[in-house]
């Protein structure tokens, strides 16, 4: 089977990537959607715009789609996921399912770019009262809200004069057994304060942290920025509780520098929830037969230098699907995935 | 004098209680503490994150924090550690609130361990501490329920209002006029049996639990310890 | 409202838990080493209720046939506590055990003045519980810091093959086996799980009462995931435990925003560091609560909390501070409301914060009560009865 097919389950960044990549090399390829439109993560949750550079994540990821679209050898199933799949690389036999109906592809190779989930804040150690508060809310929804052009506290619609995250929500947690960190949510949360800043005219911002993981040029892109231009104020000390008092939420933690428990008020409490492996990405491994790390994401066999093989041969993983993962490391993996994909369907017999 | 330590977390030697001991003597005492098998579970590392201060309730009124303590633990600070012991560990309050951390330590835990090595090792903290305690320990040690109705005594209590002068001078009668049938007691919480009390002095003796408070208490001490031998052996109940 | 918050509203309307780690059942490890033949296992029996604990796995309580674990501070300074649960236990017809081979936890001890090792404090712990298993009972804990240790203690115990090997050795010399209970079962989960019985027997209206809820830190914080949440109490979010009881009593329950901090007891700073103690009852829970709630009653449902929150509001008043508001355990109130006597079973004398505007307030003319108290003590005086008896209070 010379020009094997490559099928691509999710249609995210990542798995837009690996689709591309390898129907450049001129290979057949049949991304399987979950939903009714590609994109993923950004669009269907109402990202207002990208880290780090506040591009509208609606154009960006838009101009990902539109050539994809616009390729000959490329064909979407929406609404539709992966219920089987037997064979071996070079010769898959994949059944997918859309609404109750089912349809069997063949494949060279599979991509598996089925992603995260924002990790529930219910499920948290600490005290947040996501489902309490109407003013706590989660990194996403403030995406959402900043994406429709107005930032309020939901409780009553009103401008915030006050506004925290409080990061490592459902990361780095012995205890929930989330114990890595989701890597991009230091980044979000200052890319989002810096956006709340110039939303609400006169909003104090803050941020409290363990430890802010601004690797690389998110240093000077994000962080600087939204302590020398924006104000936004770190304290390092993570919130433990969010209670309600006289009509907003007062947060407790302890300013760790200065050793002493703080008690804050605030208007709009953001939670910086971390990823978690999506169901699509449980679901996947489970069909496939690939191995899960004890977190849930897919791993990757030959880490550090083979990012994306998985435990069976012909089947790669990508972007968050691997584990927490910001755009370029999606958009990285999907790539590198797409090509070697397309290798073995070029190859005839595999790589 | 120096105002300042060298380590930001030190008290000054004008403010510190105790006396200093050769660091040999420091390493063998946190060495007890390293040592018990509750440790590995009570601490595995330290984010320095603030969750357990911004959650303790001693934080809020003394120059305590449990984060302190985990972190100095976390470094294996032998000599803040050993200061920790004698100046700090019997401020916390035992709630557990700092359960919360999220890399599963207990600091609350840690103090405990802590605690008993003070109480093992008589320092000066367990003294001080446990000053005006004896009567506690006795009574816990030798009847198995702890704060008697007759210690409600409004002289021990005066800040308690005048309701323990009641439940004082009619402790007998108002004992009586309690329905269960194990309260009718005054000296203890409850009836205990006889032959429970002797189980439970099995117990103290056969875990060395009763020899823990030799150097800190040894009046106390060596009152239970008759007690306890003179009635194991009337029992002819041999350790 | 935009369509944004509109989402996000109706996101945060109702969580569904998914298990994690945090959800894995200790029962696993403890049914294994019943089948390696290591310990014995008290199960369940009878009717019982299941309710659910933090992380979602469901657990078991008993309705009968129970064994009083009873708490030396209750007993001791509070035994309109002990009593109560008692009475409820009989008014509901359940039977029960109150047995005195038992001692306390000891764990006052443990927690207070470090006296006690950690072989001791199990060797205790599966004394009671192998005295327990040979009445049949299933043991009821009615302390918190004895339920939470005890929970602690079972975990040590599922964990170190050392710890067992010593206690099993300390309990070999006193002829008695290795027992742990099915459930580890405090008696606050009990009256969640008899709530609706009890509602249903309840012959006082509560409506107009203002209820504020201590939760015992060592009820829900030692070893957190066996302990009781439900959806429809502070959607989930608190233990359900005290709180869904008044519920179910219909009485006003209302929020503070202290609800989390611990109560100050501090079990040696009650003893001897009271000013601590005081401070943070008043500061932290009392003035917060009536700032902002104004209770007519605190409830809670531990020794050490009722002790420190209702003891340390007199000095307090004399200065002139925002407190007065009467403590008692759940159980005296709930045994109130269902017509038990406010002194001959609740015991409220032996409290100090004025609780008579709380009587009042449930419709009770305490004045009256307290004269027929004290024509019962003139009895007992007078020796024409030695002690006041459940017949004399109706159960």
């Amino acid at each position: 089977m010379p020009n094997g097919r490559v099928v691509v389950i999710g249609g995210g960044p990542a798995g837009i990537a690996a689709a591309r990549t390898a129907a450049e090399f001129g290979v057949d390829v049949v991304i399987v959607e979950r939903l009714a439109y590609l994109g993923g993560r950004p669009i269907e949750e109402n990202y207002a715009s990208l880290t780090p550079y506040l591009r509208s994540a609606e154009e960006a990821i838009g101009e990902m789609v539109s050539p994809l679209l616009a390729m000959s050898n490329v064909s979407v199933r929406y609404e539709s996921k992966v219920i089987s799949c037997t064979g071996e690389k070079g010769d898959f036999s994949i059944v997918i399912e859309h609404r109750g109906e089912q349809e069997s592809l063949s494949a060279a190779s599979i991509v598996v770019a089925t992603g995260f989930s924002h990790f529930d804040p219910g499920r948290e150690t600490q005290m947040y009262g996501y489902y309490e508060f109407d003013d706590v809310i989660a990194l996403q929804d403030l995406e959402a809200m900043l994406k429709s052009g107005q930032v309020v506290r939901p409780s009553n619609g009103e401008a915030p004069k006050r506004v925290c995250f409080v990061q490592c929500v459902g990361s780095r947690d012995r205890q929930i057994g989330n114990e890595y960190c989701s890597k991009v949510c230091c980044g979000v949360a200052s890319k989002e304060a810096i956006e709340v800043r110039l939303a609400v005219p006169g909003v104090e911002v803050f941020i409290f942290y363990i430890d802010m993981r601004m690797y690389g040029y998110w240093e000077s892109q994000i962080y600087w920025p939204a302590q020398e231009k924006h104000h936004v104020q770190y304290v390092k000390g993570i919130i433990t509780e969010v209670l309600p008092k006289d009509g907003r939420l007062l947060v407790r933690g302890e300013d760790t520098t200065m050793g002493r428990p703080m008690e804050v008020p605030m208007d709009l409490v953001v939670l910086s929830v971390g990823m978690e492996p999506s169901e699509g990405t449980r679901a996947m491994a489970g069909v496939l037969g690939i191995a899960q790390n004890k977190y849930g994401f897919i791993e990757a066999v030959n880490p550090p230098l083979d990012t994306v093989s998985t435990s069976r041969p012909g089947i790669f993983a990508v972007g968050s699907a691997l584990g927490p993962a910001d755009l370029e490391d999606c958009v990285s993996t999907g790539g590198f995935a797409g090509a070697k994909a397309a290798s073995i369907s070029l190859a005839g017999v595999g790589v | 004098m120096a105002t300042v330590t060298t380590h930001p977390y030190f008290k000054v030697e004008s403010v510190a209680g105790h006396t200093d001991v050769p660091h040999a003597e420091k390493e063998r005492l946190i060495g007890q503490v390293f040592a018990d098998p509750r440790m590995p579970s009570y601490l595995y590392g330290c984010y320095e994150c603030g969750i357990c201060v911004a959650a303790c309730p001693s934080a809020r009124f003394y120059d305590f924090s449990p984060r302190r303590i985990a972190q100095a633990a976390a470094r294996h600070d032998v000599e803040l550690l050993f200061q920790q012991l004698e100046e700090d560990v019997w401020e916390c309050s035992q709630c557990f609130s700092c359960l919360r951390c999220p890399r599963g330590n207990n600091p609350g835990g840690i103090i405990t361990i802590m605690r008993e090595v003070a109480v093992t090792n008589g320092l000066r903290s367990a003294k001080v501490a446990l000053e005006g305690y004896s009567r506690i320990i006795y009574k816990i040690m030798s009847t198995g329920t702890q704060v008697s109705p007759d210690m409600l005594q409004p002289d021990a209590f005066p800040d308690w209002g005048p309701e323990v002068k009641d439940v004082s001078e009619n402790l007998s009668l108002w004992r009586r006029a309690l329905p269960p049938e194990t309260h009718h007691t005054t000296s203890t919480g409850w009836d205990v049996a006889e032959s429970t009390i002797l189980e439970l002095y099995v117990i103290w003796m056969e875990t060395g639990a009763l020899d823990m408070i030799k150097e800190v208490d040894s009046g106390i001490h060596m009152i239970l310890e008759e007690i306890m031998e003179e009635r194991l052996e009337e029992e002819g109940i041999e350790l | 409202m935009s369509d944004a918050v509109g989402v996000i509203l109706s996101k945060k309307r109702s969580f569904e838990r998914t298990p994690d780690r945090r959800s894995a059942d200790f029962h696993e490890e403890l049914f294994a080493l019943e089948a390696a033949g290591e310990l014995i296992v008290q199960r369940v029996t009878g009717d019982y209720v299941n309710v659910s604990t933090k992380y979602g796995l469901p657990k078991k309580i008993q309705k009968g046939h129970l064994w009083h674990h009873k708490s030396c501070g209750q007993c001791g300074h509070i035994p309109g506590y002990s009593t109560s649960i008692f009475w409820i236990m009989r008014k509901l017809g359940y039977d029960y055990s109150d047995p005195r081979d038992q001692t306390s936890c000891t764990a006052w001890n443990y927690y207070a003045s470090a006296t006690s090792n950690q072989a001791a404090q199990a060797a205790v712990a599966l004394r009671n519980f192998a005295a327990a298993n040979e009445t049949g009972y299933f043991p009821l804990i009615h302390c918190g810091t004895s339920y939470g240790h005890y929970k602690e203690v079972r975990s040590e115990l599922l964990h170190s093959a050392d710890l067992r090997a010593q206690v099993r050795k300390v309990l070999g010399k006193l002829g008695k086996e290795m027992v742990i209970p099915e459930e580890i079962v405090h008696y606050s989960e009990w009256l969640y799980a008899m709530k609706d019985e009890i509602a249903s027997a309840r012959i006082l209206d509560l409506s107009g009462v203002a209820v504020t809820v201590h939760p015992a830190c060592h009820y829900y914080k030692l070893v957190e995931g066996d302990a009781i949440y439900d959806p429809d109490v502070y959607h989930g979010q608190r233990t359900a435990a005290v709180s869904g009881l008044v519920q179910a009593l219909g009485a006003d329950l209302r929020s503070y925003s202290t609800f989390f901090d611990c109560c100050g007891f501090g079990f040696r700073h009650i003893l001897v560091q009271r000013d601590f103690t005081r401070s943070f009852a008043t500061l932290r829970k009392i003035e917060v609560m009536k700032a902002e709630a104004d209770p007519d009653v605190v409830l809670t449902h531990d020794t050490g909390c009722v002790t420190a929150l209702d003891k340390s509001q007199f000095a307090t008043q004399a200065h002139d501070r925002n407190v007065g508001v009467p403590v008692m355990s759940e159980a005296q109130f709930a045994a109130i409301s269902m017509g038990a006597h406010p002194f001959k079973v609740a015991q409220l004398h032996w409290h100090s914060t004025n609780y008579r505007p709380l009587l009042e307030k449930m419709g009770i003319d305490w004045e009256a009560a307290w004269a027929d108290f004290q024509k019962d003590l003139k009895k007992l005086e007078a020796n024409e009865q030695q002690y006041l008896t459940w017949a004399d209070v109706g159960v």
